[in-house]
């Protein structure tokens, strides 16, 4: 509803405005020429992040202090901290870095984003800025309209810096022609109100222009003309630093739990570094002072000494959240926990798939891998619970006879009720996605996400079949038979053992183990199948069991044997390193079914 | 001369190629050697006479992984042949 009205409000009072006054006209189209800028320079950096940016974010965001110099060295590069912002939300959401290490880049592009007001304090009020844009425009158009994609991004990156700098010079234009009609400073009220209110309006433009970069530029093209006071621009830059995490907080709605706390984290570092910058004005305009004086800027300039103020300010408030980068992080995972529910239990829903990553490829085939083995991870919970053993005795060094004595429940568990809040969202969403990402793919990568497709329906498939296997496999397993009893058993042995095997191959960098498990797997699916390796037979023939167990023996052995031949097929795709040279190799060195055959044969 | 055509010269002259194939057949050789330690283990293990049921473990084991050394040994003749 308040976005309904909030759009016809903003357009109206800019009519309004450019009637009223041909000079706000010219700010205000210097201010959408310099935005127009930003997406342009946006544009182009997409261009260059097919992969190798992927790569060099994941190295370079390892640690808290890499990230945050990451976030500086970006934030300063391109010249916008929501480009940034955006791009380390994908990352987040695609699960390539860790939420310390987005927290550390929104630090880093905070002070990053200072560079811009010392660029245009010390350099753009000063040269004549448009003389350069008017090239910059002229080869960027050239550039954009070339085929390779390269040259595009570079034609988006001339052309995004050109619209800046035309931007600049309008909104200093326009600025220098409104000095003469209204006086800002005659709407300044002193003391603490006086504060307050311009740290309203800095809040208020930077959520209109969704850019603090834009709101700062404005605000230093409004003091150098003496438009506001030195006072008034310090509380509008205060101001400028809170509205801008608005533009993470709308950008984190349509972004999955982990945007939403790195928007969290945003907000709530931004917002106490303005609380302590109000509480300290004074001391802080002193240090402001000293530093100015220390770097040789003259007193009465106010452009570089807002700076200054500034760069101090965002350094303060990082180095004020260092110590506790790991307790922000504590409580965003706590206050933003997963909500939906039914019947009061909890409905798990995807963490990683994340509409700001499907533009690039590697990053959205990354998300999609890691949703995959969370969707297994799932499964792996529900047949374990449909075998009735538990989940943590699997991956021990339990004995297999051990692990399937001990029941994880008195009753068969409702593994449609699992199945419903545990895989098929997550599966919908999966397929989803990759059908959104294939788009933006190039047909090697499609082959590869194919195969992903493959093993999120083997885990499915896998799922569904252990229903149908739950059902006898709880009445036999406790029968009085000790014949079907022990086949059910052995049943629930051989894929207790397959899953253990599994969660080596995900946990293991050895490739010799990972191939030798996985062989082995392929080779037991087939060894203990009970109607290939005659057992079935021997006990119908010697009336061991009756009619109706050798039916659901039958049937269940195919169950088995299914979830097994989905299982390794799984597990052959989603646990090898993707980008080792052996997974080249790995079909190959894996044992064929004429190999099992040629075995099962000699055994 | 086309984009495609460009590249194909530039990796050609630099032997990007043979780097991709070098690549594969170190990570070959490399599978190899663990898997001929492998064997060498299995084969000490089955020396020391151990029980029936991990006698049968173990002669599975070597079975695989003998015939996995024989297609890592195909698969490296198949790359050396391919650089000659």
């Amino acid at each position: 509803m308040l976005k309904k009205i909030f759009l016809p409000t903003i357009l109206a009072i800019l009519a309004y405005g450019f009637w009223v006054s041909p000079d706000f006209k010219e700010i205000s189209a210097g201010v959408a020429i310099f935005l127009f800028g930003m997406i342009s320079l946006e544009e182009g950096f997409k261009a260059f992040s097919g992969g190798t940016l992927e790569k060099v974010l994941q190295k370079s965001t390892d640690r808290l202090y890499k990230s945050i110099g990451f976030g500086f060295f970006t934030t300063a590069l391109m010249q916008s901290s929501s480009l940034v912002s955006v791009l380390t939300i994908s990352f987040l959401g695609a699960g390539l870095i860790g939420l310390t290490q987005g927290i550390g880049i929104i630090y880093g592009a905070n002070i990053g984003t200072t560079t811009g007001a010392w660029l245009m304090a010390g350099f753009g009020l000063k040269v004549k800025i448009s003389a350069y844009a008017m090239p910059m425009l002229v080869f960027g158009v050239i550039l954009i309209f070339q085929k390779s994609k390269s040259l595009k991004g570079v034609g988006y990156i001339l052309a995004g810096l050109g619209f800046l700098f035309l931007g600049i010079h309008y909104m200093k234009e326009g600025f220098e022609a409104f000095k003469e009609t209204i006086d800002l400073a005659s709407l300044a009220v002193g003391g603490l109100k006086g504060l307050f209110i311009f740290i309203g309006i800095g809040i208020l433009a930077t959520v209109i222009m969704q850019s603090s970069h834009a709101t700062i530029v404005l605000i230093l093209a409004a003091l150098s003309v003496g438009q506001i006071t030195y006072e008034n621009a310090l509380a509008l830059t205060i101001g400028a630093n809170i509205g801008t995490t608005i533009t993470a907080i709308i950008g984190s709605l349509s972004s999955n739990i982990d945007g939403k706390r790195l928007a969290g984290a945003h907000f709530i570092f931004n917002a106490v570094t303005a609380i302590v910058a109000v509480v300290f004005i004074n001391q802080i305009i002193s240090a402001v002072d000293i530093i100015s004086a220390f770097l040789g800027i003259n007193g009465n300039n106010h452009t570089l000494k807002l700076a200054v103020f500034d760069t101090l300010f965002k350094v303060i408030g990082v180095a004020m959240f260092i110590p506790f980068t790991d307790k922000l992080v504590n409580f965003l995972n706590s206050a933003f926990g997963s909500g939906k529910t039914k019947n009061g239990k909890k409905i798990d829903s995807v963490r990683y798939l994340n509409d700001s990553v499907l533009e690039l490829p590697s990053t959205a085939m990354a998300a999609i891998t890691r949703e995959t083995k969370h969707l297994y991870e799932n499964a792996f919970e529900i047949i374990a619970h449909g075998l009735n053993v538990k989940r943590h005795n699997i991956v021990s060094s339990m004995p297999l006879e051990e692990v399937i004595q001990k029941p994880y429940a008195d009753d068969a568990v409702d593994i449609d009720d699992f199945y419903n809040r545990k895989i098929k969202g997550i599966y919908g969403e999966i397929i989803d996605f990759s059908t959104k990402a294939q788009s933006h793919m190039e047909p090697e990568d499609i082959r590869e996400l194919y195969k992903l497709k493959l093993a999120n329906r083997d885990i499915v498939e896998a799922v569904k079949d252990t229903k149908h296997l739950q059902k006898n496999l709880v009445k036999y397993s406790s029968s009085a038979n000790r014949h079907i009893k022990e086949q059910y058993d052995t049943i629930r042995r051989d894929l207790v053992e397959l899953l253990r095997n599994i969660n080596i191959i995900a946990t293991t960098d050895e490739e010799d183990i990972i191939i030798m498990l996985l062989s082995k797997a392929k080779l037991h699916t087939k060894k203990y199948d009970v109607i290939a390796n005659g057992t079935l037979d021997n006990l119908i023939r010697k009336s061991l069991i009756t009619n109706e167990m050798a039916t659901s023996l039958m049937n269940d052995s195919a169950y088995a044997y299914d979830i097994s031949k989905n299982l390794i097929a799984m597990a052959g795709i989603l646990f090898i390193d993707n980008d080792s040279d052996t997974k080249a190799i790995r079909e190959d060195m894996l044992i064929s079914d004429e190999d099992v055959d040629t075995i099962l044969k000699k055994g | 001369m086309g984009v495609k055509n460009f590249i194909n010269s530039v990796k050609e002259s630099l032997g990007l190629d043979d780097f991709k194939k070098a690549g594969k057949k170190k990570s070959v050789r490399k599978l190899l050697k663990k898997l001929n330690e492998r064997e060498e283990k299995i084969l000490e293990s089955l020396r020391k006479k151990p029980g029936k049921k991990e006698k049968k473990e173990l002669k599975e084991e070597l079975e695989i992984i003998s015939l996995q050394i024989k297609k890592g040994k195909e698969i490296l003749e198949k790359l050396n042949s391919r650089s000659d």
